[in-house]
Parts: C-alpha cells; sequence; structure tokens
C-alpha cells in the first residue's frame, strides 16, 4: 500500500470502530473502494479493530459477491445476463465485449486494468440491455455501442456517454 | 447512453391518477424544498397530532400489505412490533431489490427519496422507534447517493434527530449498501448483513417484529410499501381501499420488462390484467409474439399467453398457480428460447443460495446442472421426477423464500422441457455419470 | 414448576412443558427423528433439515430439532410429504459429500430407502485433506456443512473463533482466515471440532495415520514429520 493509502485505510477504521461488528460490512466497502480489494493483512487491521475474528472477517468478504479477497481489475464490467436482459439480446453484448476486452468472464487484464464479469440482473430492467462499468450502469445497448464502451474501458480513457 | 438518459420510463397507467410515482420525474429529487412544496411533510405533521395506536389503525385498516413479495399486512406487522415490552425497537427499509425484473423500489428511491425518510419516520412513531436503516442494494449507487442527502437533509431541518419538529419523538437514520447478495433482501437475512455477519436467513419464528434486528423488535418494510403510508395518513384507509379490487386494495406498482415497446415501472390498482399491463407499455415490438409472462421475477412463474386476461390480483394469480411477488412482470417473446431462460433462472438461485440449508444449498446446484445439461442436448428419463423432487425438498423444507421458490419457475414450464426432449437424445443414467 | 402443554404427534397426545421442541417431545414417545446437525451441547442450526415435520396449518415443513410444542399443535414426524423431503435431501448430499464415514446419514438413507447414486450425475465437492498441524486432519470432501465444528470452536464452547464459513451456495466450505493452515489461526488444539464431528471430516492424526496403514509403532516418527506449531498467531 502507498503512504496516501496507508492514510485512508485508517481514517476509514477509525469511523468504523465504534461500531464494532456492525460496522464489518460498510467498513469492507469502504476499504474495497480505496484499494480495489481486500488484501489479507487489511483484513486482519479491520477484524482487530473493530472486534471481529478474523475467519469471521473472511466469512463475509467472501459471502458477498461485490467484495474480491483477490485482486481484481480496476475498472470492473458487469454485464447482466439475466431474464430482462437476454429478452433484449445481451448475449451480443456480452460477445461484444469478451472481443473488444479479449476476456472471458471472470477474467482480468494482465495490466490489472480491466475485469470482465457476467452478473445477474442488476435492476435496470427498463433499459435491458445493460451493462455496468464500475458503478455506472448503460443501458439500451446494441452489440455495436457495447463493443465502443468497451474499448474505452480498455484504453482507459472515460466511457462514452 | 446512461440510464434515464432519454424518455421517462415511469407512468400512472391511463385512466389512473399517479401516487406512489406522483412527485417522480416532476420534483428536484435531492431538494428538501422542492419535496415540501409538492406536498411533503404534511404527513408526518399530521401523523405527530395523532396518537401511535391511531396510526397504527389507519394503517391496519387501509388494507396495505407488504409490496416487497411476501404481502403481509403492514398495520398487523406495525401492531406486533409496538405491542412488545422491549426496547430500543427499530425501523428498517428493505432497500436491496434484487428480484431479477424488479426496479421500482430504484426508481421511487432515485426520484423521491424524501418519501421513503418521512414515512419511516411516521412509522418509527407509530412503533416507537428511535433509530431506523436503509439496507440499499450495491449496485444502486444513485439511489443511494439520493437517499443519503434526504436524510442529511431532513436532520438538519429537524425531520430527523433529537425532538422531531419539537416534539417529544426522537428517530435517526443510518444508511447501509448492500454488496452483491439476492439473499439479504430477505429480511432476517438483511438484518444478519447490517449487524456484520454472513447475510444468511434466520429460522423463523422469532419473527423480526419481536427479535429482528440486533434482536430487539423491528418493523421492516419494503420501499414501496413504505411509500404508500404517507398518502394513507393524508387521504385515510377509506381512500386507499377505494383503490383496486377488495382482496387487494392500494396502488401498486408494476414493472413491466422484456420483450416490450415501452418497459418502465407503471402504476395501477391491483384489477388491471397482465394484457394491459402489456399493453399500456406499447405491445409487444413489431412481429413478434407473447411465448410466456414471467410473474414475480426469478422466485415467480411463468403464466403462458392464454391467461393473459388475469387480473393481478393475489386471488385472481393464485387461481392460475402464479404469484405476483415483488411486482415484476417480464415478458418474454417467441424468439427468445425458454430453455435459456430456464438456465439464466436456475443459474441465478445456484449463484445466489447462500448455502446455509441443505435443500437449497444443493438443490440450486442440481437443478441448474441438470438445465445445463439439456442445453447440451443431454436429457435422462428420470429428470422431470429428479427435479420435482428438488422443487419438493426446497419448497417444503428450505429456511428462506429462496430456497422455497427457487424451483417455482422452472416447475411453472417443467411439462415443456420434459416434451421438447420426448422420443431423442435420451442418455442412461450411467453415460451421464461422466 | 413450569407451564405444561398438550400436542399430538402421529396420532399420539403428549403433554410435555413449554419450551420443549418436537424433537424432545417426540423423543419422549419414543418417536425417532432423523436428524445431522442437532447436537445437544451446541446451538442448533437447523440447516440439515433432516428433522422437518408436518406441522398442521403451518405452509411449509419445520425443523423439529428448534420447533417449539404448542398447545392443540397437530404433527406428523413420517408423513409422505416428509420422507419424500428427507429422502430427497440425503441423495443429494450423497451426490456431493463422502457420506462413508457418516453413520447416522447411512443409517437415515437405509431407513428411507435412498439411492445414494440418484443424482450422481452432480458435480462433487472436492477438498484436498489438510494435514497441516500434528493433531487432527482436515478432509472436507467428508463435510456436510453442520456447522457444529464453527460453533464447538466459537460461542457454544472454545471461545476460538478460528472457524467460519467460506463462500457460498453449494461452494460453501469451512474455512479459517484466507483459507490459512490451522498453526496460523487462533486454534489452540483443543480438540472440540473433533469431538463434534458427524462425519469423519475431522479426525485426529493419529486416526487418520493407522487408517492410512501406518503401523502403530511408527506412529510416533511419522507425527513428528507433521509441521510443527511455530508460526501460531497467538
Amino acid at each position: 500500500m502507498t503512504p496516501s493509502q496507508d492514510e485512508a485505510v485508517a481514517d476509514i477504521l477509525v469511523r468504523w470502530q465504534p461500531y464494532g461488528r456492525a460496522g464489518l460490512l460498510p467498513c469492507l466497502i469502504d476499504v474495497q473502494n480505496h484499494l480495489g480489494w481486500l488484501p489479507p493483512d487489511v483484513c486482519a487491521q479491520v477484524g482487530e479493530v473493530l472486534g471481529v475474528p478474523l475467519a469471521d472477517v473472511y466469512g463475509v468478504a467472501t459471502f458477498y459477491s461485490r467484495l474480491y479477497t483477490q485482486p481484481v481489475g480496476r475498472r470492473i464490467v458487469r454485464v447482466c445476463d439475466d431474464v430482462a436482459c437476454l429478452a433484449n439480446g445481451s448475449p451480443a453484448l456480452l460477445e461484444a465485449c469478451r472481443t473488444a476486452l479479449g476476456l472471458a468472464p471472470g477474467e482480468t487484464s494482465p495490466d490489472g486494468l480491466v475485469t470482465l464479469e457476467v452478473h445477474p440482473c442488476l435492476g435496470h430492467c427498463e433499459h435491458a440491455p445493460c451493462l455496468m462499468v464500475n458503478d455506472q450502469v448503460f443501458g439500451r445497448l446494441d452489440a455495436a455501442a457495447a463493443e465502443r464502451l468497451a474499448r474505452a474501458v480498455r484504453a482507459g480513457e472515460a466511457p462514452p456517454k | 447512453m446512461t440510464a434515464s438518459a432519454d424518455r421517462p420510463t415511469w407512468q400512472a397507467i391511463p385512466g389512473y391518477e399517479a401516487h406512489l410515482l406522483r412527485r417522480v420525474g416532476q420534483v428536484d429529487p435531492t431538494s428538501l424544498a422542492d419535496y415540501e412544496a409538492h406536498g411533503g411533510y404534511r404527513a408526518l405533521r399530521a401523523a405527530l397530532e395523532m396518537t401511535p395506536a391511531e396510526i397504527i389503525e389507519m394503517v391496519k385498516a387501509s388494507g396495505l400489505v407488504g409490496r416487497g413479495g411476501a404481502a403481509f399486512p403492514t398495520g398487523i406487522k406495525w401492531e406486533s412490533a409496538a405491542r412488545q415490552p422491549v426496547t430500543p425497537r427499530y425501523v428498517v427499509c428493505n432497500a436491496d431489490e434484487s428480484e431479477p425484473g424488479t426496479f421500482k423500489d430504484r426508481v421511487l428511491m432515485e426520484g423521491d427519496p424524501f418519501a421513503i425518510v418521512e414515512a419511516m419516520t411516521i412509522a418509527a412513531y407509530a412503533v416507537g422507534a428511535e433509530q431506523g436503516y436503509i439496507y440499499v442494494r450495491g449496485e444502486f449507487r444513485a439511489a443511494y447517493e439520493r437517499l443519503a442527502n434526504a436524510v442529511a437533509a431532513a436532520r438538519e431541518a429537524g425531520y430527523l434527530g433529537k425532538r422531531v419538529l419539537g416534539s417529544d419523538f426522537s428517530f435517526d437514520i443510518e444508511l447501509r449498501r448492500g454488496a452483491g447478495a439476492y439473499v439479504c433482501g430477505e429480511e432476517t437475512a438483511l438484518f444478519e448483513s447490517i449487524e456484520g455477519k454472513r447475510g444468511m436467513p434466520r429460522q423463523k419464528p422469532p419473527f423480526p417484529t419481536e427479535r429482528g434486528l440486533f434482536g430487539r423488535p423491528t418493523v421492516i418494510n419494503n420501499v414501496e410499501t413504505f411509500a404508500n403510508v404517507p398518502h394513507i395518513v393524508l387521504n385515510g384507509p377509506d381512500w386507499f381501499r377505494r383503490i383496486g379490487p377488495p382482496d387487494a386494495p392500494g396502488p401498486k406498482l408494476f414493472c413491466v420488462s422484456g420483450a416490450v415497446e415501452r418497459p418502465g415501472v407503471y402504476e395501477g390498482p391491483m384489477s388491471v390484467t397482465l394484457r394491459q399491463l402489456v399493453e399500456v407499455c406499447g405491445g409487444m415490438r413489431p412481429g413478434r409474439k407473447i411465448q410466456a409472462v414471467l410473474v414475480g421475477g426469478a422466485a415467480g412463474t411463468f403464466v403462458p399467453a392464454e391467461h393473459l386476461d388475469t387480473p393481478v390480483s393475489f386471488e385472481a394469480l393464485r387461481a392460475i398457480g402464479a404469484s405476483l411477488g415483488s411486482g415484476a412482470v417480464l415478458v418474454v417473446d417467441d424468439s427468445v428460447d425458454m430453455l435459456e431462460v430456464v438456465e439464466r433462472i436456475t443459474r441465478f438461485f445456484a449463484h445466489e443460495s447462500c448455502g446455509k440449508c441443505y435443500p437449497c444449498q444443493l438443490g440450486t446446484q442440481r437443478q441448474w446442472e441438470i438445465v445445463r445439461r439439456w442445453q447440451a442436448g443431454h436429457h435422462r428419463p428420470d429428470d422431470a421426477e429428479r427435479l420435482q423432487d428438488i422443487a419438493h425438498a426446497m419448497r417444503e423444507a428450505s429456511i428462506c423464500g429462496l430456497g422455497q421458490t427457487a424451483a417455482s419457475a422452472l416447475m411453472s414450464v417443467l411439462p415443456r422441457m420434459v416434451t421438447r426432449f420426448e422420443g431423442g437424445n435420451h442418455v442412461s443414467a450411467s453415460d451421464a455419470d461422466h | 414448576m413450569s407451564q405444561q402443554v398438550t400436542l399430538t404427534i402421529d396420532g399420539h397426545q403428549v403433554t410435555v412443558p413449554a419450551g420443549t421442541t418436537v424433537l424432545q417431545a417426540a423423543e419422549t414417545l419414543g418417536i425417532e427423528i432423523p436428524h445431522l446437525c442437532y447436537h445437544p451441547a451446541l446451538t442448533p442450526p437447523a440447516v440439515c433439515r433432516l428433522c422437518v415435520v408436518e406441522w398442521e396449518g403451518a405452509r411449509t415443513l419445520v425443523p423439529a430439532c428448534v420447533a417449539q410444542v404448542r398447545d392443540g399443535a397437530v404433527v406428523r414426524t413420517h408423513s409422505e410429504r416428509v420422507l419424500r423431503a428427507r429422502r430427497t435431501i440425503l441423495e443429494l448430499l450423497h451426490s456431493a459429500v463422502d457420506l462413508s464415514e457418516a453413520p447416522d446419514a447411512l443409517a437415515y438413507g437405509q431407513a428411507l430407502g435412498v439411492d445414494p447414486q440418484r443424482f450422481a450425475d452432480g458435480e462433487r465437492r472436492h477438498f484436498p485433506v489438510y494435514e497441516d498441524n500434528p493433531f487432527y486432519v482436515r478432509d472436507y470432501a467428508k463435510c456436510v456443512l453442520c456447522w457444529r465444528c464453527v460453533e464447538a470452536c466459537g460461542d457454544d464452547m472454545q471461545f476460538t473463533y478460528a472457524l467460519s464459513l467460506g463462500e457460498r451456495g453449494f461452494h460453501t466450505h469451512i474455512a479459517t482466515f484466507f483459507d490459512a493452515p490451522m498453526p496460523e489461526t487462533t486454534c489452540v488444539f483443543c480438540g472440540n471440532c473433533v469431538g463434534v464431528c458427524p462425519t469423519g471430516a475431522l479426525k485426529s492424526l493419529e486416526e487418520h495415520l493407522l487408517e492410512q496403514g501406518i503401523p502403530p509403532e511408527h506412529l510416533s516418527a511419522e507425527k513428528r514429520r507433521r509441521p510443527p506449531l511455530e508460526g501460531n498467531r497467538e
């Protein structure tokens, strides 16, 4: 971790310490927002500060699909593949992302920039088919638009609106 | 294009007045002043003039039932929590909307967040709670930010915090985010999650009103359920009962998606039929025909085209073996392979099972595997019987609603799936082992 | 004196103190209800669902290990609705887990007419055998996730908290912190987890070595070859 990351994590721990165990999930979410994932040494710190047994910290961290106990891409492309998106052509979107990113679902690019995931329903079905890049939702995409978007993400550019 | 960019994807069904969606798109969802200018916080002021018992009576008399899927009477829930001798008590808003095909709560949170905060405050006054939580699905960043802003603005203005509006009643709200777990929409799993544990459901009883969050009496309601409360307080239970059929009073949000022209959130009475909902959305895409409608999301059932004239009231849907659940109406057209759809649903449950109880932990996996094998063209003569037994075990013996409904959609199309394989592609049990 | 409750189980009336579970009440009538996760010394996690019974008026079956008796309740412990669920749960368990050293599960299966191969075309849970300490081995291919070891390690017995559950769904497994070897955890090697394990997933190293064919006279030499305990976090 860089010194500034160290400091950020320390601030997060101070913020959630008064909550004890009830601060565990928000604390892990905040830490991950800063570091991109949940490294073991930081999880151990979290457990010690909040008074949560370390095994339980791990149990919680591995329970939620948006928490990562291994490094993932700084940008996570989550393509919805659920029923509403399927009914609107999501397989073509997924294929476009695979091709443009050169990644299979679950894979991270070697430079650590992008991870591709297939995701259950994202809850934006009125905009199907959709995908998310980190926290941002992109809806009503056709394969060409998805490919443009994925190429921009891969190139480290801001996603096109 | 980003979500919510072009045309509104929410509206009342023609000929019907919007209540829950009234302010969505009409007010600045970040402005308390705008909310107040559009009738906001009148209900709380009115509520504080009443006794808590009077409010509970009103909600009971309205016939409002939970809009998250279980349809439990809201007033009875509140009364039960208020009767508990134990304090503190909690009010929790279940905003972990994760049922596939459901997005109404997100639209309310993004478009009218103060209404949720106001409604929770009324509920807290009614049941004697001083602390509330809103647990927002992790994917809903905009909704989370709008709610966080609303809570802060309400606190600043004295609508939350010590001595709300100068009364003796104090109440505040904290926000929590989910992190990718459908099961946390189950109320006791949601409590576990807030408590810093794995989001695994608890065995009920005890029910949340008795021992809920942190083991204390807790009222937990869905976002849409809360959204009804200010209207009931302002307009009275009789007004509420005049909307919709007698067995399903009040306004309802329907999430219509899939192969329709204008998918979106539509508000109307529960006397509307599935066909009307499809028509309100501009009907099917050109040249497409309805294959089936998935009512209630992944936890729901497929309703075949011949039942489209069924009203979406509880009774009418029950009569055809369906349930409105969270309000998802997902239209599948004839261009989609039903086997693909069923694969998504079974995969969903295998992915989202928490793994606590055996029927669901193992059954969701096995039913997904069997469907995947069908996709690969392999079918065993005993598949239907095996799936029916898995469905029985999950429905009857699982701890929570996830397992209890994990086979519903598949079971509703099982005969069609089996017919498809008749006459070919059988593999013997020993072949399938490999 | 505590309040008495009268209910009907399989057609027999029985009167027991309030707070008694259906499992206990059935026992007083000599009715045996299968159960795998329940252990009298531990908090019932009610996860195996083998003890489910039919409770008149209830929407679903209810777990007898935690359901408390109520006046006038009518309970059936061996109806076809119940047996079908139990049978399927055991068949599913057979398909994922090695039950060869789980005598209770095997006996229940026999009594219920379970076909252990019924779902054998499904994925099994594979794990290496962890031999990472001088006292016991962990063979999670035999683990049914009854939670007993986690509870014995935690609030119910030892207050050591070396174990939790990791992942979820079918892939749920007993986990230490980042799956660290036992000597690197808070484990104090009390052996309580081994004592309560119903399936042979946890067993003493000695027993394991004997099963591997190590002659008794070579046991101590063999045990000395195991990783020492230095590096224990505590």
